[in-house]
């Protein structure tokens, strides 16, 4: 449809197929460094403290919690819609990047699945927990149980745990899918026989028969376009929740759209921050060029654009429309009161620092870049923060306005779930190349002046 | 029966591509093409459109239907609950539920058929003319044809780098 040449290398270096499978699967192929050890064992202590925490909610209840009987959606909270926001970006990163035919994305959309994989992951641990009694989590699922009842479909809470539940099948399946000619060529290349049986059992038997793999890009594409509405629906559905209700601060119509970009922005960020130290320690850096990180930084740019202005929206709206409650949490509470601090982190890192991005050298610069993604993570938990809490705490009476501090409880949990986020990477890194091999190898070629495939213009 | 296939051996895509056209253009029977990645100009010319599409198309409809009789069989008909006092049948919510049951059921639905039609399944051997053909070479798998010398000829003055004889069991 667009014959539009690209100008660019999208893979650094002249390099046959065997090189890059060499150089792609190193990470899977050869021992692992020191740093990996050492970051399994960091991992390892924080899903200890996690697990500790998780020990004492479910030994002694969600009283160890720093909830209160009026912030009664916390850090818990907070923390799930911060996972499930960088839970997005993979999905968002496969599906949007194949349906418009971004051949960019390909060096990077495995690792952003396998990011939106473990994120999702630990973005779920929390609703489940906050049930009290998770064990009885099933209760949520419509089937016919002994209590003759059926869930309530009217409820936003329920059309969450489906949102997520598909989301995160859906995501685990296009990774698995994408990753099977790779695990393939891995079983045939390895000479260890136990290796060779277990990613001989997961690659399915692929042989890259042609007929097989038209039918396989059809799949993908299938997928890929059932599950895009899916990555709108799921943060929709997650700012409905508070949409729904009819709190000061959370009553807006704005918050669809508002949460949506929001997850986009903060999933970037996270990749990000994984491609700069991906490239760095798997010296990757011929496929994952500047030039990507560039474009990353360039969605960053925009979609801070789109949240500054669902900020000021937010403000605005809540002037014009009068309402005393509405003009109080945002002029007072959020901008001025108990919770100005957060609500200026906020706007400083998620509006201004990545306006940075409008100066090419800023977009070039390693340092820039890392700083800013970790900014803007740290920034999105404060909107979350700010959002949850602020209207929680000082609502319309003020008798019943109360401090929120989270308990050691909430933290523990919130440090298990990143030991949960990084064991999981680790062996993501460990274990399954952390590039497409059989996307890169199709566009080792554009943009390069050696071009065999001028060949094929003459035919 | 078994017999030997002439099989072209390529490194490059444009290469084969070009082979390909020519062995096309003059009848003969191909077999399949086995390599480390779909080139799309390739995919294009040598395989038909896939009909899964058009079976997913079904599933979604099938899905839509079933999982629209399920919220009203039990919101409506099996236990009616008033829940502040919304109709029983409210269809605004239903949808939400009815898009995601769509896409997750159709999703499994068209994974399941692609591992059906092309016989994936965990622990299946992966037959290949060689190992390479997961790593960096391209092997054009010629069937059965009246002129194997002719075929030979073209495939070398496209550009093969190797033409092998093999018996190959699939």
């Amino acid at each position: 449809m667009f014959s539009k040449k690209i100008s660019h290398a999208l893979v650094e270096g002249d390099k046959n197929f065997g090189q890059i499978s060499d150089e792609l699967l190193s990470n899977v192929e050869s021992k692992p460094a020191l740093w990996w050890y050492a970051g399994l064992t960091l991992g390892a202590i924080f899903l200890a403290i996690g697990g500790w925490a998780f020990y004492m909610t479910l030994s002694q209840g969600i009283g160890t919690w720093g909830l209160t009987n009026s912030v009664a959606w916390g850090w818990d909270v907070i923390n799930f819609v911060w996972w499930i926001g960088i839970g997005h970006a993979g999905t968002a990163f496969t599906i949007f990047f194949l349906v418009f035919r971004q051949k960019w994305a390909g060096s990077i959309n495995r690792s952003a699945e396998a990011m939106t994989v473990f994120a999702v992951m630990c973005a779920g641990l929390f609703p489940l927990i906050h049930m009290g009694r998770p064990w009885l989590a099933f209760f949520i699922m419509p089937y016919p149980n002994t209590r003759l009842l059926w869930v309530n479909y009217n409820s936003a809470l329920f059309w969450d745990v489906l949102a997520i539940s598909t989301y995160l099948i859906m995501s685990v399946t296009l990774w698995y899918l994408g990753m099977v000619p790779d695990l393939a060529t891995i079983a045939n290349r390895t000479k260890n026989k136990l290796r060779k049986t277990i990613y001989g059992i997961f690659s399915l038997g692929w042989n890259g028969s042609l007929y097989t793999y038209n039918r396989y890009e059809t799949l993908l594409k299938l997928l890929g376009g059932l599950a895009a509405p899916l990555v709108i629906s799921v943060h929709t559905i997650v700012s409905l929740n508070f949409a729904i209700s009819v709190l000061p601060g959370w009553h807006a119509t704005i918050l669809p759209p508002y949460f949506f970009v929001g997850a986009i922005f903060s999933g970037f960020a996270m990749v990000l921050t994984l491609m700069i130290l991906m490239r760095k320690v798997f010296n990757i850096s011929d496929y994952i060029t500047p030039k990507h990180l560039d474009n990353i930084a360039q969605v960053l740019k925009y979609s801070s654009l789109i949240i500054a202005l669902a900020y000021a929206t937010e403000i605005f709206i809540a002037w014009y429309s009068g309402v005393t409650y509405e003009i109080y949490t945002f002029f007072n509470a959020r901008a001025t009161g108990s919770f100005s601090t957060a609500f200026w982190i906020m706007v400083f890192c998620n509006a201004v620092v990545p306006q940075v991005f409008w100066w090419e050298k800023a977009r070039k610069n390693l340092l820039i870049l890392f700083a800013a993604s970790i900014l803007i993570n740290i920034g999105m938990w404060f909107e979350r923060f700010v959002i949850l809490v602020s209207s929680l705490a000082e609502d319309f009476l003020p008798s019943s306005w109360t401090p929120y501090q989270p308990a050691m409880v909430d933290i523990g949990i919130f440090v298990g779930t990143f030991g949960l986020f990084i064991v999981g990477m680790l062996l993501f890194v460990r274990f399954i190349p952390v590039i497409a091999v059989n996307e890169v190898k199709p566009i080792s070629r554009i943009g390069k002046n050696i071009n065999p495939k001028s060949e094929k213009d003459e035919l | 029966m078994s017999y030997k296939h002439i099989i072209g051996v390529f490194d490059d895509e444009a290469l084969l591509l070009k082979a390909f056209r020519k062995l096309k253009k003059n009848g003969a029977n191909i077999k399949d093409i086995y390599g480390p990645f779909a080139d799309h100009d390739l995919m294009k010319a040598f395989a038909p459109e896939s009909r899964l599409p058009y079976l997913s198309f079904v599933f979604a409809v099938m899905t839509i239907i079933g999982a629209f009789g399920f919220l009203y069989y039990t919101a409506v008909i099996d236990y009616p609950l008033n829940y502040s006092g919304k109709p029983y049948f409210s269809f605004p919510s239903m949808v939400v539920v009815l898009f995601l049951l769509t896409i997750l059921v159709t999703g499994g639905l068209s994974v399941v058929t692609f591992l059906g039609r092309t016989q994936l399944f965990p622990g299946k051997e992966a037959k290949m003319p060689d190992p390479q053909a997961m790593d960096n070479r391209f092997y054009l798998v010629l069937d059965q044809n009246f002129n194997p010398e002719d075929i030979k000829k073209w495939l070398k003055e496209s550009g093969a780098e190797d033409v092998l004889e093999k018996e190959i069991d699939f």
